[in-house]
């Protein structure tokens, strides 16, 4: 069986915009195992290429086969210049794009099928006990648990209950139509691997560095490259200090985003600060533990190898539990005064950590969205919404929890709201705030987010990254449940942003026995010819349904 | 975002702005509220030369009992008329629409007289005006002259006062006991209405006695449905009944076509709308 799709055009914001024609292509067999995948892009660079303008769907390029064993995988990708504003990495950049097409293609297989889709993505998907698994893209996932968190989904979503009144309202014909929509997203974070970066011909590589130095007052200064905006890695790198020395969260003073101060970096992007810069603070912070250590046999008259260190303080092992021991903080002083530093021990405990990964890591988790379509007048309500992601261990729950409600916000405005609308002149019509549709919180409800964890195999963190995740994971999941909504009407598509008007649309066509659930005018974007589109089909390419329509055929 | 240099005078009386007026011509432009003037002038889409605000001319403000109307004066902001007891007994209309524009910082500056003048057909405040037969109370150098509100709105931003005048207030009919309700349709809250219907509707023992129904954003200036007030006189207030006189609400329309709906998209809300908003305004 092969479902096809057809082309779902990304756009979101100016810039950066994302913006691609997505053509996919799913083999699976009648019990619903996936057997291939085949994804052929048409990327718009926009008028010039940004920072990593041709990187967006390069790394996309790797996340299209998702959490499932796909035994087969071809991508191909065209990219062409606009003249409208470039493209470039925004919140996700390459992954929310493909999550969004293999998430709405899971659900498009599901309904070929007659199958729940939660179902059909389990038949496919890495089972917990086959981690670390290389997948079909060469990556290798070294942990997630995808059962544990589905489960949990379930569980706070009301899965089974919201299907029960999606039925009935089916049934009975409410105006109002119940659609759930699903999301088992994953994403690779922690970008990224040099080695891997030089395989793409990126311009620069994955590390991150970090300085840690101990202050004679005992306060302790730290140096990052990962530069926070808001995030909060001031909060998270000081507690990963006070952890690691045993010092007062409130001791620690963490410095960046001055070239004078933190000269060597490359920044936070691609949920890689915690992951790769939070990484290169412990082992900075673990240096200077070590270079502490003769200093405090030294002062305790005792060997090197009979230390221990916890807690901010050196103690001899096996002395008793009433020994006094020396604090890392006392160590301070005395290596800045030096009067009496074991020979040849140079007077400083500072140290420097570069680290770089070997790997990525990779969080997951399992969204679900209620949508109530008013079928009389096309307007979308969520109704609830559940994330439980697994993000690895975490250093600060609630900065967490900020990074997931915003990152869902970002997505669901996608799904529901935003667009940049271009005129065939390539003039940008939505340029407003008003005319964007920029959500507030007035929009917006109630998320219930949750966490599993399976830790990061690849930091001594734990640590998957977050800072993507909501807005990865959410944007299908809305478009999947407002697709649903209407589903009994023969509707298999509806393009993002799905506003009102489309939503209408596609049911009138619907109730007109057509079937064009996405109308030209939301795609002003490419009115020729697609140029990689080697099997345009008896009716394509033209405008904007160059590829066939059918949400799946035999 | 920074406006042209203007001149600015903040006069104390009726008199002496209509004395600013007189002097700069069409380089006046008169400031109640700013919440479309200010935005007008930050983008430079005008640039008149002397600013004349009358928000500290006392005459004008207030909500005052006029017996069997009420008169809302130009200095009254939309949370003047949500606070104002008069408002509630007598223009739920009013109240209910005034309720669903922006924001509580716009709703505490702007002003109903304001938005009026303004005419921006996707405002909020024209649509329950004219249905409930406002009268404008329009100051020029002549002296005072009342307007119906069906004679108000002329076009696009445009209205019957003209150069050297003031709107000092509008009065509306008190439409006590009616039901009320403006049904707002929008993508996002803090949005222009796409489309809106302002139903106000007696009705005794399940029948519709009187029903006034005006639409926002539905042509160049706020609608009335007279076609359908007058065929929903006599109906039971139920669905079935009034489902198809209502949906023929938008018929002869001639509204926008922009990127929140095709023209007949709005047509079509129009319809589902007006019989929502009229069935909650009859409290089916």
């Amino acid at each position: 069986m092969q479902v096809d799709r057809d082309p779902q055009r990304v756009a979101a914001v100016r810039p950066p915009r994302r913006d691609q024609w997505q053509k996919l292509t799913l083999a699976a067999r009648r019990d619903g195992t996936v057997t291939g995948l085949k994804v052929e892009l048409l990327a718009d660079m926009g008028a010039y290429l940004g920072l990593v303008t041709p990187g967006v769907p390069i790394l996309g390029a790797f996340m299209y086969n998702a959490i499932y064993k796909f035994p087969a995988y071809h991508f191909t990708c065209t990219n062409v210049f606009t003249n409208k504003t470039w493209t470039d990495a925004y919140r996700g950049a390459g992954r929310p794009e493909a999550t969004f097409a293999i998430e709405r293609l899971m659900d498009e297989l599901a309904a070929e099928l007659g199958r729940d889709p939660l179902e059909v993505r389990e038949q496919n998907w890495i089972t917990h006990e086959e981690f670390p698994f290389t997948s079909v893209c060469g990556l290798e996932y070294d942990s997630g648990n995808y059962e544990a968190a589905t489960a949990r989904a379930k569980e706070l979503f009301g899965y089974d209950e919201l299907r029960a009144e999606q039925a009935r309202r089916r049934e009975s014909g409410d105006r109002v139509q119940l659609g759930i929509g699903v999301s088992t997203f994953t994403e690779m974070c922690g970008l990224a691997p040099s080695r891997v970066l030089g395989s793409l011909d990126y311009g620069a590589g994955g590390w991150e560095s970090a300085s840690v130095r101990m202050l004679p007052s005992g306060k302790v200064e730290v140096v990052t490259g990962a530069s926070a905006h808001g995030q909060g890695h001031e909060t998270a790198w000081s507690q990963i200090v006070a952890d690691q020395l045993g010092v007062p969260f409130e001791d620690v003073e963490v410095l960046h985003g001055d070239t004078q101060v933190s000269p060597r970096g490359l920044d936070t992007y691609g949920s890689r600060s915690l992951v790769v810069g939070g990484q290169a603070v412990v082992q900075a912070a673990q240096r200077v533990v070590e270079k502490a250590k003769p200093l405090a046999a030294h002062l305790l008259e005792a060997n090197v190898d009979d230390l221990e260190f916890s807690s901010g303080r050196f103690r001899v092992r096996g002395a008793g539990d009433d020994q006094e021991g020396i604090g890392l903080t006392d160590l301070a002083l005395k290596v800045f005064t030096a009067h009496d530093l074991p020979d040849g021990m140079e007077p400083t405990l500072d140290a420097d950590a570069t680290f770089d990964p070997e790997n990525f890591s990779f969080p997951h988790g399992t969204h679900l969205c209620a949508m109530e379509v008013d079928t009389e007048t096309g307007q979308s309500r969520m109704r609830s919404y559940v994330s439980v992601d697994d993000v690895g261990n975490v250093v600060n729950p609630l900065i967490v929890d900020g990074q997931i409600h915003g990152g869902l916000v970002q997505g669901i405005a996608q799904a529901l709201w935003e667009e940049a609308v271009y005129d065939d002149q390539g003039t940008l019509v939505s340029g407003s705030f008003v005319d964007y549709t920029l959500p507030t919180s007035a929009d917006t409800i109630s998320f219930v987010t949750d966490r599993t964890v399976s830790p990061a195999t690849t930091n001594d963190l734990g640590a998957k990254g977050v800072g993507e995740a909501g807005a990865i994971a959410s944007t299908p999941a809305v478009v999947n449940a407002v697709v649903d909504a209407v589903r009994p009407m023969g509707i298999h598509d509806i393009q993002m942003p799905c506003t009102p008007e489309r939503v209408w649309r596609a049911i009138e066509d619907s109730r007109q026995g057509g079937s064009t659930p996405t109308e030209d005018s939301a795609q002003p974007h490419f009115t020729q010819d697609a140029p990689n589109q080697d099997d345009p089909g008896p009716d394509g390419p033209a405008g904007g349904t160059a590829y066939p329509q059918e949400g799946g055929r035999a | 975002m920074i406006p042209a240099p203007f001149d600015y005078a903040a006069p104390a009386t009726v008199e002496e702005a209509l004395a600013l007026l007189a002097e700069h011509g069409d380089e006046a432009k008169v400031l109640a509220g700013g919440q479309s003037l200010l935005p007008v002038l930050r983008m430079r889409l005008n640039a008149p030369g002397m600013v004349v605000d009358i928000s500290r001319i006392e005459g004008l403000k207030g909500i005052t009992d006029e017996r069997d109307s009420i008169r809302i004066g130009a200095g009254a902001t939309y949370q003047d008329v949500l606070d104002s007891d008069l408002v509630t007994e007598h223009l739920g209309l009013l109240r209910s629409a005034v309720k669903e524009i922006a924001d509580p910082q716009i709703r505490h500056r702007g002003t109903v007289c304001g938005a009026l003048v303004h005419a921006d057909p996707a405002g909020d405040v024209g649509a329950p005006v004219l249905a409930l037969e406002g009268r404008m109370v329009v100051q020029g150098p002549d002296g005072e002259r009342e307007v119906p509100a069906s004679e108000f709105f002329v076009d696009l931003f445009e209205t019957a006062v003209g150069e050297g005048e003031l709107l000092t207030a509008v009065v509306l009919p008190k439409h006590t006991g009616w039901g009320s309700h403006y049904e707002k349709f929008v993508r996002v809250s803090h949005q222009w209405a796409i489309i809106g219907v302002a139903a106000t509707v007696r009705a005794e023992g399940g029948t519709i006695a009187e029903a006034r129904v005006g639409l926002t954003n539905m042509g160049a200036t706020p609608l009335r449905a007279s076609e359908v007030e007058q065929a929903l006189v006599g109906l039971p207030a139920t669905e079935e009944a009034v489902a198809q006189v209502c949906a023929r609400a938008g018929e002869g329309t001639d509204p926008p076509s922009d990127l929140n709906g095709q023209a007949d998209y709005r047509r079509h809300l129009a319809g589902v709308l007006t019989r929502r908003a009229v069935l909650t305004a009859a409290g089916a």
